[in-house]
């Protein structure tokens, strides 16, 4: 199996009624481990169906596969939905480039630095 | 020994290079085959880094289109790499049809222009690999029944768009105007 680590952290001064997290992506997600990987943020979705604020640092991912990035779509549409938010930071030039290819920037908003990321997630919105 | 030709750095300049190389049906391989065409594209083609990082996408995507639909577990699968010098680099993914959920090269083809329509939306986690990434950043993309066995999957990228050359044979031509 390909190496690749999820981590996931709390981050403070969350607007009120949310729940903000950051979760770092280090190594590869490809076809031999990321069903495994995917379970973690399924997990995090789960404990917080409403009003969850992501912001996945992406400095540590090497790769990703198509199936990963429709994982990550799957994850926008269950966080939107619940009222949540996803943002991306800090993403290699082939991650973008694999991204943008696909349609996934239009989507989800990615940020060059963790504070840009941290600043456009903790804007309220008119569902927050 | 003495009178063997040895190639020269013209020789091994302006001709093709062909590398193939056979894997078990098993996605932990895949890891190995993408590293080996990120430093092929990288070093040995003239295609610049971000199109390494592409090509290591394709070939991902071929090859494990290849496991999940072409070959069943315990078989093999048949990458081959064909560089062009100046020219292009070729990619043909080869299965032994026998994979659990099998599609012919027409249903295949069939499938991927339905999804590369712009109207079309991607609700599930999979189907984009063949249709947003390979197609995408390929010129020529051909699936193939073999004969008595699985499909042939074959990508091409030229190093010069040919859209250009078009474009600036249009421009040439004694037929047209061209206001500038």
């Amino acid at each position: 199996m390909t190496q690749a680590t999820i981590t996931i952290e709390d981050i403070p001064a969350s607007l009120q009624g949310t729940v903000a997290k950051l979760v770092k992506f280090v190594g590869q997600l490809d076809e031999s481990n990321v069903d495994e990987k995917a379970k973690t943020i399924y997990a995090l979705i789960e404990q917080n169906p409403k009003n969850l604020l992501l912001l996945f640092d992406f400095e540590g991912l090497e790769y990703m596969n198509s199936k990963s990035i429709g994982y990550l779509t799957d994850w926008y549409g269950k966080l939107t939905e619940g009222g949540g938010k996803i943002v991306i930071a800090k993403a290699k030039s082939n991650i973008l480039d694999i991204l943008q290819v696909v349609g996934l920037t239009q989507l989800i908003n990615c940020y060059p630095t963790a504070d840009e990321a941290k600043f456009a997630l903790l804007q309220p919105t008119a569902t927050n | 020994m003495e009178n063997t030709p040895q190639p020269t750095v013209e020789s091994l300049e302006t001709k093709p290079m062909k590398i193939t190389i056979t894997l078990p049906t098993n996605a932990y391989f895949i890891s190995g085959i993408r590293d080996f065409t990120l430093g092929l594209i990288k070093n040995m083609t003239e295609f610049s880094e971000q199109w390494a990082f592409r090509f290591q996408s394709v070939v991902d995507e071929l090859c494990n289109n290849a496991i999940e639909h072409g070959s069943m577990p315990g078989q093999e699968i048949k990458i081959t790499f064909i560089n062009v010098p100046h020219e292009s680099i070729e990619i043909i993914v080869e299965d032994t049809g026998t994979g659990k959920v099998k599609f012919s090269a027409a249903e295949l083809q069939k499938l991927v222009n339905e999804r590369r329509n712009p109207n079309y939306v991607h609700t599930g986690i999979r189907g984009r690999g063949l249709s947003k990434i390979v197609a995408e950043w390929t010129d020529e993309l051909e699936f193939k029944d073999i004969q008595g066995s699985g499909m042939q999957v074959r990508i091409k990228k030229f190093l010069q768009d040919p859209k250009l050359k078009e474009m600036s044979n249009f421009l040439e031509s004694p037929t047209h105007l061209v206001l500038q």
